[in-house]
């Protein structure tokens, strides 16, 4: 049902508009189709040992009725497309608060709570996180289940809730037909609960009777432990296992920085931090936040550990998929890699809940009690619903100038030009309140992920001295040592490069919107982050029977006869080539195979069992034997693969595990430096089979080695060299740019309303800011969609109608005449370096000269913040007046290159606290 | 090669501006995600069948870098506690309690290995991980798929997991078996990982692939099923047989439970899986890239290059010339000792004697007016000489002088048996006898420093440090213009020396900051005057917003024609052509 709006909005945000549109116009949604609030469902379901399930509630099973609107549901009611979610307006207004009526819940909460929680329950006692796609009608579930944590005052916990439904559900057995009103007086709630227009006046009136929760008995079950770490046994292995050997492999990781002087990789190494710590090396290794737990007690007590497991408490999140095949796939590529922050306000929505629960507990009479929670929990929702709804439709910047000029480096000049333009006009017009000075010194301190992109590139240029490199050594790491680069992203665009962690956002505040609209264009150069390709297989090679996926490719559905194959390989021969290759592979092959023949037959007939780990050492590697055996003729050549196998055998009986990190490089590794890592590797591979051959020319005396001098090397050897090398499947990719990441999406346009995800974007009037900023700071802080800790959480507001810039902070500091933070002290050095661009741009300098010029003198800041952290380095008191003389650093600018300095000197943070 | 050899010179480069980062090998192997194919065996329940792990190469790791090589004792320590090992007879215990359907590779087999030689990714695999620690991780992730949790029609994915047991995506469905309880078998491929947001942003990858995967399995096993059906249809075997529940499956005898191989009658099924598992762990890692941009080099990087890109060139010359000869001899003692004062500090070492150690030491040796006068001619351009007995002393003052200009600006002689004329070399060392010309002795763009032994008869010096006991310096010049005004630069640079509060790196990061602050004017009054060809008056603009006009105003410009002439030949090529295309109109 496309909306006549929608259709003034043009499809996709992405790959459409030049460099030529005005940059009041070009602000697209990101959506491509409607997105309804109905669509999103919660559920919160109860699992207690003792009572079974229940479901605390079903948004499903509650349905507005309202006097005035007596068929509306509101949910129903998509928001004009043109604006964000309303909050407010229309609720004031109306004298009757709608009233609701709690119905059955619906036929599929029985699965859904299977779902939830599983078929056996787990005895962890952290939280889980899950997703269904549930096929037919199209939705995704999220699922978060908690267990639950009471005070020790009130170990009744949520019992006292589940009892009021309970009573009433039998008080009132035919409650599916019985409608009726309640009122409950809730001046504080509706206040509260003005938000959207399908919210209107929600918390008016209930009536106890339609609440009707089901306990479904069945549904209960015994938790069972599950093999975990630290069991002394595992399963069907046999492998002894200790909880010290965990703790042993749990080497802590490096702290960001700790040992890290040089300056110039902190993207480099925030990236390598994120692959180790998100690596399996170590097994599972709790990151941090693990202890999540379901609180039903305003105390924080400490209660029976015993307790504790009995009863958990799901929260899921139904989102009922579009119907049409391409909205359902943009919308689902949408969900899953804006994933954290959907999670973010789940747990929003969650804190939301537990306090409804503990504050209903407070209210004696118990049908009252009920209508409380529901109003708190649907209030939770609706917020939870207009957040999705406004992450999802808002408009966005479509054409970011740093991610532009990023990926279209042929518009580059017309950017440039601009880019120079707009800010030049902005100059021009707050001028006397240095108002783009001080917003650029608060962006530039906070949103620090500029910093790395003006570091000077130690490789030579590839194209000109004006294009910046891209950065072969992330590169090189992104390929050996994967990380998220999505989440890389996020954390550059809140500028989470410093140390302590900090994030921000920007919010661009005015009633003139062509003027907030040219902020944000200026700042999207400023707010930086990487560019993201994605690389698929093209549309066609999915069906291809040839592709990778599939498994039973040129595998032949009706068995051929067997095929006598012209001359047997003889396994030996083959491998013997093969080692003969890695040891010197210039040579022809063949030409020392007799040599390394022998080897390798001492190898295979050794019978003395106890050097059979030496001799594994020299499995072969043996890529023409596995290409022979899987080529065309895969059937017939079963029985030699077969043959093989049998051969090799008598090696395996006794398997060793070898953990941690056996010698294996020689500074070879850093030869290359920055080159590759690849042939690096080969040329260890070659140096270490040569290693292990000439050991095993000596391995008649291994018989008699104790355990000790077996070298660490040689036992890596033996697990690492055995097994049949097989080529890895090549495979055709299409690289098209990425639509769906966070340099796209949370780059704002002109909202009517303040959202708290966007990196930056821009709204008509604060009133919603102002309600929502501070908890939504202290959100981040306990929440962060980084899925990392982060110290303090940030909001530079940018009020372009009185030209002031504040910036506020979770850290909350007492701010006089009920300001929302601290005005910005404006950067001399910043000052100066716009200024100058500006005149050069007045003085006719060809504007991606001056764009040069730009990043020449922000570079610049990145060299006098070493400075101040050399200088600071031996410092226990800082002369504001010496770093002025000498450096040329005024106490304005202290903070600024105090807080780019902390991205390459950690310690900076420190010694200025 | 060439490419080798910038490198090099970029290490070198690196060494000495003090910001090398080195890369070493930390002694790591990582895996950030693995494929595993599980069953629920009617016998056994859920079994882990087989695993495709990725091995990492040992990875470049940011470390701390500082003067020398680190030891080997420092991998060693590093690998304490790291070096454990762990033996265990795995396939006693595990044989045991298995049946051919909770088997894939036979107990003898090897396992499979594919390495992506671009990275150096090992993809390994076997029935089970070969970590120990992701084996629990496997065991636990197949459990939880197979009999935990609840997938709407058992068949379908589903993204569990927590901060303890790692997160799993895993794909349900089902494989027909004409012997098996209800014609099929339950299976699963699970996805492990410790990234949370890594493996959801996935989904949409990891769902598109395994229902190929998934698909093309259940196809060929549905094809095997049809066969097996008309050659003897189960159903009616069934139905006419006594029927036990209890023994059913062991009634079926021999055939109990059949592998996955049989099922699908594919004899290389494992070898495939191995493909395909390896192929998705490799593609879902690399299916996002980020182009991530760094700042462009600096000035003196590119001069470095392009300085070394000219000696290769040089020296191939002479290879080609010379049939490839061993030593090429001409003019070497001026290039290599050219080349050694650009790239290698650790040559003055070699020699014996007193050294300037900093800028801040030859200030206090020579005075700071004598120094002044000397930093000034220097900054200025003109030609520096210096004439003494001791080259190691001379070679350490042009050392430290150096750091005044942009390598571009820098061409030295630095010690040479007759005069070098100053459009070769601004820095010349000169042995005591060599006579200087009149005219340069005459000119204003000319000092000289005369280093002359103290006599004193004493033949131990009493210590390195202590030069004036050792020498005297006379400074002379013909210049008349004042050098107490500017340039500016040089002003900041005396305050720096002169405070004793900041240390010799943060001196040297200032002078960095300085030079990089100039060097950004020189571009745009390069840019102004030498490419756009304005006129005097636009220029005076520019000076006057590069905050190059006031006090000291003559010798600023005067500083930045000079460094003009030390810009990379690439950036003003660059400048010379390819900016002119994005020239704007005046009407602008």
């Amino acid at each position: 049902m496309p909306t006549l709006l929608q259709k003034l909005f043009s499809k996709r945000a992405v790959g459409s508009g030049s460099a030529r549109d005005c940059s009041t116009a070009a602000e697209q949604c990101w959506a491509s189709a409607e997105f309804d609030l109905a669509q999103i469902r919660l559920i919160v379901y109860q699992d207690c040992e003792r009572r079974g399930r229940q479901v605390l509630f079903d948004s499903k099973a509650i349905h507005k009725l309202d006097t005035s609107e007596p068929t509306a549901d509101e949910t129903k009611t998509p928001p004009t497309r043109s604006g964000a979610c309303h909050i407010g307006s229309q609720a004031s207004e109306k004298d009757k608060p709608p009233t609701y009526q709690y119905t059955r819940p619906a036929s599929d909460v029985n699965m859904l709570g299977e779902m939830m929680f599983g078929s056996v329950s787990m005895s962890y006692k952290g939280s889980t996180l899950k997703i269904h796609h549930i096929r037919s009608p199209p939705q995704l579930m999220v699922s978060k289940v908690f267990s639950t944590r009471f005070g020790s005052s009130t170990s009744g916990s949520t019992n006292t809730l589940q009892d009021s439904f309970e009573s009433m559900s039998q008080a009132f057995p035919s409650h599916a037909s019985s409608i009726g009103v309640c009122r409950v007086p809730s001046a504080p709630l509706l206040c509260l609960a003005r938000s959207a227009s399908f919210f209107a006046g929600l918390c008016g009136m209930l009536k106890p009777r339609e609440h009707v929760l089901i306990s479904h008995a069945h549904a209960h079950s015994n938790p069972v432990d599950m093999p975990s770490r630290g069991h002394s046994e595992d399963g069907d292995s046999g492998i002894a296992r200790s909880a010290s050997l965990s703790s042993l492999l749990a080497t802590p990781l490096p702290s960001p920085g700790s040992s890290f002087s040089s300056g110039c990789a902190s993207s480099y190494q925030r990236r390598w931090l994120r692959s180790q710590a998100t690596s399996l090396q170590h097994g599972p290794m709790p990151r941090w936040n693990t202890e999540e737990m379901f609180s039903l007690s305003d105390e924080s007590c400490s209660s029976n550990p015993a307790t504790i497991r009995r009863k958990k408490i799901a929260i899921s999140i139904i989102i009922s998929l579009p119907e049409r095949e391409e909205e359902n796939h943009n919308f689902q590529e949408f969900f899953f890699s804006h994933f954290p922050l959907f999670e973010s306000h789940m747990n929003k929505l969650k804190t939301a809940i537990e306090r409804a629960m503990i504050l209903c507990r407070r209210i004696a009479e118990s049908s009252q009690r009920v209508q409380v929670y529901l109003c708190r929990v649907m209030e939770a929702l609706g917020e939870f619903r207009m957040t999705v709804w406004n992450l999802y439709m808002a408009p966005r910047i479509s054409e970011p100038v740093w991610l532009s000029m990023t990926s279209q480096s042929t518009e580059r000049n017309l950017l440039c030009q601009r880019f120079l333009k707009e800010m030049s006009v902005l100059m021009d017009h707050g001028a006397k309140s240095q108002f783009l000075s001080a917003l650029l010194t608060a962006v530039l301190t906070h949103h620090l992920a500029w910093v790395p992109t003006v570091m000077p590139s130690s490789l030579p240029p590839i194209k000109s001295a004006c294009q910046k490199p891209a950065s072969q050594t992330v590169d090189l790491l992104a390929k050996s040592h994967p990380y998220n680069p999505l989440w890389a992203q996020l954390g550059d665009l809140y500028g989470a490069l410093g140390s302590p962690v900090r994030v921000c956002r920007t919010v661009v505040l005015g009633r003139r919107r062509e003027l907030v609209q040219r902020v944000l264009y200026i700042l999207s150069y400023f707010i930086r982050c990487s560019d993201l390709q994605e690389h698929v297989q093209p549309q066609g090679q999915m069906k291809n029977p040839d592709n990778p996926a599939n498994p039973c490719s040129s595998q032949t559905t009706d068995p051929t006869p067997e095929k006598t194959l012209p001359p047997k390989p003889d396994p030996l021969k083959h491998t013997a080539c093969v080692i003969e290759k890695a040891l010197n592979p210039e040579s022809v092959p063949g030409t020392s195979v007799e040599q390394n023949n022998e080897t390798l037959l001492t190898d295979t007939k050794s019978t003395n069992p106890s050097s059979s780990l030496e001799s594994s050492a020299v499995r072969p590697e043996c890529t023409e034997m596995a290409q022979e055996c899987f080529g065309e003729d895969t059937d017939s050549v079963g029985g030699g693969l077969e043959h093989i196998l049998a051969n090799q055998s008598p090696l395996l009986h006794r398997v060793q595990f070898h953990i941690g990190s056996p010698r294996e490089t020689e500074n070879e590794g850093q030869a290359g430096g920055l080159s590759g890592a690849g042939c690096g590797l080969d040329r260890k591979l070659h140096q270490r089979l040569l290693t292990d051959i000439q050991r095993n020319e000596s391995s008649d005396s291994a018989l008699g080695d104790s355990d000790e001098e077996t070298s660490q090397r040689e036992l890596y050897m033996a697990t690492e060299q055995k097994e049949y090398e097989l080529p890895l499947p090549s495979y055709q990719v299409e690289s098209r740019a990425s639509v769906n990441h966070f340099g796209r999406s949370l780059l704002g346009g002109y909202c009517p309303q303040y959202m708290p995800d966007f990196a930056l974007h821009g709204i008509s009037s604060d009133l919603r800011l102002k309600q929502c900023l501070m908890s939504d700071l202290e959100h981040t802080v306990l929440h962060p969609a980084l899925d990392e800790p982060v110290a303090e959480a940030l909001c530079i507001v940018a009020d372009t109608d009185r030209l002031s810039v504040q910036v506020v902070t979770s850290q909350r500091r007492v701010c006089e005449g009920g300001r929302l933070g601290r005005d910005v002290m404006v950067s001399n050095l910043v000052h100066t370096l716009i200024t100058s661009v500006r005149q050069l741009y007045a003085l006719n300098i060809a504007s991606d000269f001056c764009v040069m010029h730009l990043e020449d003198r922000l570079q610049e800041l990145y060299f006098k913040s070493r400075s101040l952290a050399e200088y600071l380095r031996g410092q226990t008191r800082v002369h504001v007046k010496e770093l002025g003389l000498a450096l040329g650093i005024e106490s304005s600018d202290i903070p600024l290159l105090a807080a780019v300095a902390s991205t390459h000197s950690p310690y900076v943070a420190q010694i200025l606290l | 090669m060439k490419q080798l050899k910038t490198i090099d010179c970029i290490k070198r480069w690196r060494h000495f501006t003090g910001t090398s980062r080195r890369y070493s090998c930390t002694q790591l192997v990582k895996m950030n995600a693995l494929v595993a194919l599980c069953h629920f065996c009617e016998l056994h329940g859920p079994r882990t069948l087989f695993c495709t792990e990725a091995v990492h190469p040992p990875s470049p790791s940011p470390s701390q870098s500082g003067p020398g090589i680190p030891g080997d004792r420092d991998r060693e320590a590093d690998r304490e506690g790291e070096g454990l090992t762990m033996r265990a007879n795995s396939s006693a215990t595990q044989r045991a309690d298995m049946c051919e359907g909770c088997r894939s590779l036979p107990a003898s087999h090897p396992g499979f290995v594919s390495v992506d030689s671009e990275t150096g990714i090992r993809y390994l695999s076997h029935q089970h991980p070969r970590q120990p620690q992701l084996f629990s991780v496997v065991r636990q992730a197949c459990v939880r798929s197979l009999s935990c949790e609840v997938c709407p029609g058992r068949e379908g994915p589903i993204f569990f997991g927590d901060e303890q047991h790692g997160f799993v995506f895993s794909h349900t469905f089902f494989i027909k078996d004409n012997l098996a309880r209800g014609f099929q078998r339950w299976y699963s491929i699970v996805v492990v990982a410790m990234d949370r947001i890594y493996l959801i942003n996935s989904w949409p990858f990891l769902l598109r692939h395994l229902r190929l995967t998934i698909q093309s399995l259940q196809n060929t096993a549905l094809k095997v099923f049809d066969s097996e059906q008309c050659v003897c249809p189960q159903r009616a075997v069934r139905m006419n047989s006594a029927f036990s529940p209890a023994v059913f499956p062991h009634q079926r005898s021999g055939n109990a439970a059949r592998s996955l191989t049989s099922l699908t009658q594919h004899p290389n099924l494992w070898a495939s899986l191995h493909s395909s598992f390896s192929w998705l762990l490799k593609a879902c890692g690399s299916r996002l890239t980020e182009k991530l941009l760094e700042g462009a080099p600096t000035e003196d990087t590119l001069v470095l290059i392009e300085r070394q890109t000219e000696q290769e060139e040089e020296m191939s010359g002479w290879d080609g010339a010379e049939g490839g000869g061993s030593n090429p001899q001409p003019s070497q003692s001026e290039s290599v000792q050219v080349k050694d004062f650009q790239f290698d500090d650790g040559r003055q070492e070699d020699l014996l004697g007193p050294k300037f150690k900093s800028l801040r030491h030859l200030r206090q040796v020579l005075g700071a007016s004598d120094f002044r006068q000397l930093a000034w001619h220097v900054l200025m351009g003109n030609q520096v000489i210096w004439r003494g007995a001791d080259p190691g002393l001379i070679q350490s003052a042009f050392n430290v002088l150096k750091a005044l200009l942009p390598v571009g600006c820098v061409r030295a002689v630095l010690y040479s048996p007759h005069y070098e004329e100053a459009y070769r070399c601004n820095f010349l060392g000169l042995s005591p006898d060599v006579p200087i010309p009149a005219h340069v002795s005459s000119s204003e763009f000319s000092m000289l420093v005369d280093v002359l032994n103290v006599e004193r008869g004493c033949v131990n010096p009493i210590s390195d440090d202590d030069i004036l006991s050792l020498y005297q310096f006379n400074i002379s010049s013909a210049n008349t213009q004042p050098t107490d005004k500017g340039p500016t630069l040089l002003n900041k640079i005396e305050v720096a020396l002169s405070n004793e509060n900041l240390s010799v790196e943060v001196v040297s990061l200032c002078l960095l900051c300085l030079k990089e602050e100039w060097m950004n004017k020189v571009k745009v009054l390069f840019k102004f005057s030498k490419v756009d060809g304005r006129g005097k008056e636009d220029t005076q603009k520019v000076l006057a917003l590069l905050g190059a006009t006031g006090p000291g105003e003559e010798d600023n410009v005067r500083l930045l024609k000079f460094w003009m002439t030390g810009l990379s030949k690439l950036y003003k090529s660059h400048l010379m052509t390819a900016v002119r295309g994005g020239e704007r109109t005046l009407s602008q």
